[in-house]
């Protein structure tokens, strides 16, 4: 038990388990994670079997991993409490007898002998130190006074309260991983969901892309309402970056799709000999349009966003995104079909109609028309206000440790035959410099004395 | 006046700095040095109003793509530089701080780097923009004076063995280089780290993904933690902790750019 309590004491370990923990986080992230077990056939070959069993594949969710952050945790819990009752002890109950040459072997010390009285010595060294913002016990022993001075006590905690944060925001990505919980959401405009271990829905009323004048995405804004118990409770406009949070629930603006299964496409026709003819048609996919002033009927049978032929050489859609839209259109003459074939809004030219009779028709497809969906991504994250906390610990730690540098002054007054002899020394923390200054300024002013 | 003309303006004045400093490097006269860092003050003042002029011309932070995020490092690197410059007195650091700064604005100018400013994707429209990235690379502008420091006490160390006395003594070189990485240090974990987990929730509803950059930045923080715990706990001094400085910016360095160009995740902008 002693010797374990030993191994996890050690700033030894903890410096390995860093550069361990380091390495294997390098090797994470050269590896891509949480892929497919094909995409790793694809890349490592016959040792894609070797990473997914060594866990490689998703290694900082991997039993390994979490066992050495584990084990670092431990070593902190270790490391900070055997370290931290000495110095609560010297924080609360200094001792404040001292040997003479306990002072003498500082860096900054300072003596000499004047001839005033104790009291008058004490008095102006309290000054002294008080107006400098100094903590004072002392006690006296026969002829002897001892004085303690220190200030900005809380500098020595600084490296404690760090790892007091480590620890609290470890604790908090753990509960995350274990009881958190994240789903994304596709909404229509006017879905209602339930929301799995919640009691209440939500409803998506309005969904808008908002776009920059160059075409790119702006903001997608999503107008959400909680129902609970079949009334609305609240509704907020939530975009990227402004979430809507809801007893533990957070709903954010996570991406957008497209609903394919209601499209319109705006289609232009033109006559190849006749340049001033043209008409501009809307037509819902399935649908049927009589061309104004011509005996013919302009039908659209599919509509395809990403239009692709695949090895089977099918027509198919490789995504649900736009990236090239094209579109199956007929073309009728009475009950006679005249013509068919796709034509592609991306590659005007490339349109493919095939005529079973003479026509000098020609198809262009202008736009298109869909209904968009809100994808709304739903956690609940209960680790999330551990790394609040933790980081919070971490940061008046760091400004503790770094910025906020422990001063003590150790004085011993002896009056001996009418004469005071002053020992004084001082230890920082931090920047002894600064504490060499403050510590000659206070002994001039006690020599200067009458 | 416009931001790439005061851009080209403050590069030159750069330039000018260190071609101060090395002539003061070689001539030892230190009011070459005292010229050098007035030029790169005045040039400090151009480069801001080159940024603010930037912000009002894209109308967000001027550190959304690689030309503005490395100008921005340029700027933050000079400011870290003339703050230890002021406090420390390590003029010698100057002409071989100034090549890196000079490397960046290269970098920045380089036809490699689109300069247009583009409208804000979705997810970098949060005031954190500001914070999270000024803070961090604030930060990394400290180690990179450690860093200049660290590989000077090196030389100087090794200097020191032949028994050649060098201008700025090791001793001073190594505590520089520490009392940059404790301004470091902190300002990293407060921007890369503490921002960047808020935002993430904020923007990507997860605080930590485990993201090369966010990796990287861990990793980053984990060598000069290590820095630290072996300087202070440990006692290491020196050669070694100058190496650890050295590793540690590094990391850095490959956090800022390696990650973009080598390693693909989610923090595709910069």
């Amino acid at each position: 038990m002693k010797s374990l309590l030993n191994f996890f004491n050690s700033v030894k370990l903890a410096i390995f388990l860093l550069i361990i923990i380091t390495l294997v986080s390098m090797l994470g992230s050269l590896i891509p994670q949480h892929r497919s077990l094909d995409e790793y056939v694809a890349r490592y070959g016959q040792f894609a079997h070797l990473l997914n069993q060594l866990q490689l594949t998703k290694l900082y969710q991997s039993l390994w991993f979490i066992a050495l952050l584990c084990l670092f945790a431990l070593n902190i819990i270790v490391c900070t409490l055997t370290r931290l009752s000495p110095k609560l002890r010297k924080a609360l109950h200094p001792k404040l007898e001292m040997e003479s040459k306990e002072i003498t072997v500082l860096k900054i010390k300072g003596e000499f002998k004047k001839n005033i009285g104790l009291d008058t010595a004490k008095k102006e060294l309290k000054k002294e130190l008080r107006s400098r913002h100094y903590r004072l016990k002392e006690v006296e022993r026969e002829n002897k006074t001892f004085l303690l001075a220190r200030k900005k006590i809380l500098g020595w905690f600084g490296a404690d309260v760090v790892h007091i944060g480590i620890l609290i925001i470890l604790a908090g990505g753990i509960i995350s991983g274990a009881g958190g919980f994240r789903k994304d959401l596709t909404f229509k405009e006017r879905d209602i969901r339930g929301i799995p271990g919640a009691e209440f829905k939500l409803r998506l009323d309005k969904f808008e892309t908002e776009y920059y004048p160059n075409g790119s995405v702006k903001d997608w804004k999503s107008t959400l309402t909680v129902i609970e118990n079949e009334k609305p409770i609240l509704s907020k406009v939530i975009e990227v970056n402004h979430p809507l949070s809801y007893k533990g629930f957070v709903f954010y603006q996570s991406s957008y799709a497209w609903n394919w299964t209601n499209t319109s496409v705006g289609i232009w026709v033109r006559k190849r000999k006749d340049p001033s003819f043209l008409r501009k048609i809307d037509v819902t996919v399935g649908k049927k349009v009589r061309l104004e002033s011509e005996n013919i009927h302009i039908s659209v049978l599919h509509f395809i966003p990403d239009f692709v032929i695949n090895e089977r050489n099918e027509v198919t859609s490789r995504s649900l995104q736009p990236n090239n839209p094209a579109a199956f259109i007929e073309g009728w003459e009475g009950d006679e079909k005249i013509m068919s074939g796709w034509v592609f809004s991306k590659f005007p030219d490339f349109a493919r109609i095939h005529s079973e009779k003479e026509t000098d028709l020609s198809f262009e497809l202008k736009n298109f028309k869909a209904d968009q969906l809100s994808v709304i991504q739903a956690a609940k994250d209960p680790g999330v206000n551990f790394i609040w906390v933790g980081c919070t610990f971490l940061m008046i730690g760091l400004a503790l440790a770094f910025y906020w540098p422990t001063r003590e002054i150790k004085v011993i007054l002896e009056e001996s035959q009418g004469k005071t002899e002053v020992i004084a020394g001082g230890i920082a923390s931090k920047s002894r410099e600064a504490l060499q200054s403050e510590f000659e300024k206070i002994m001039t002013s006690l020599r200067r004395l009458r | 006046m416009n931001e790439s003309t005061l851009f080209l303006a403050t590069f030159i004045l750069y330039v000018i700095s260190a071609f101060y400093y090395f002539s003061f490097l070689f001539s030892k006269r230190a009011n070459l040095a005292k010229i050098g860092f007035s030029f790169a003050f005045v040039g400090l003042f151009i480069h801001t109003i080159a940024l603010v002029l930037r912000t009002f011309e894209s109308g967000h932070a001027p550190f959304t793509n690689m030309y503005e995020s490395l100008s921005f490092f340029a700027w933050s690197s000079i400011l870290a530089y003339i703050i230890i410059e002021l406090k420390y007195k390590i003029k010698r650091a100057g002409p071989y701080f100034m090549l890196i700064v000079i490397a960046l604005m290269a970098l920045a100018s380089s036809p490699l780097m689109p300069k247009e400013a583009t409208p804000l994707v979705p997810a970098l429209q949060s005031y954190w923009l500001w914070l999270h990235v000024s803070v961090t690379l604030l930060g990394e502008a400290f180690f990179a004076v450690a860093f200049i420091t660290s590989i000077m006490y090196l030389v100087a160390d090794s200097k020191k063995g032949k028994g050649i006395k060098s201008g700025l003594s090791a001793e001073k070189l190594d505590s520089v280089s520490y009392k940059c990485i404790a301004i470091g240090f902190p300002l990293f974990t407060l921007g890369a780290l503490v921002f960047g987990m808020i935002w993430a929730y904020y923007a990507w509803g997860r605080f930590w993904s485990w993201d090369p950059k966010e990796t990287w930045s861990l990793i980053t923080w984990f060598v000069f933690a290590l820095y630290l715990h072996t300087r202070i706990v440990m006692g290491w001094k020196g050669r070694r902790s100058a190496y650890v400085a050295i590793i540690g910016f590094l990391a850095a360095l490959f956090t800022y750019f390696g990650v973009n160009y080598l390693l693909a995740g989610l923090h595709s902008y910069v």
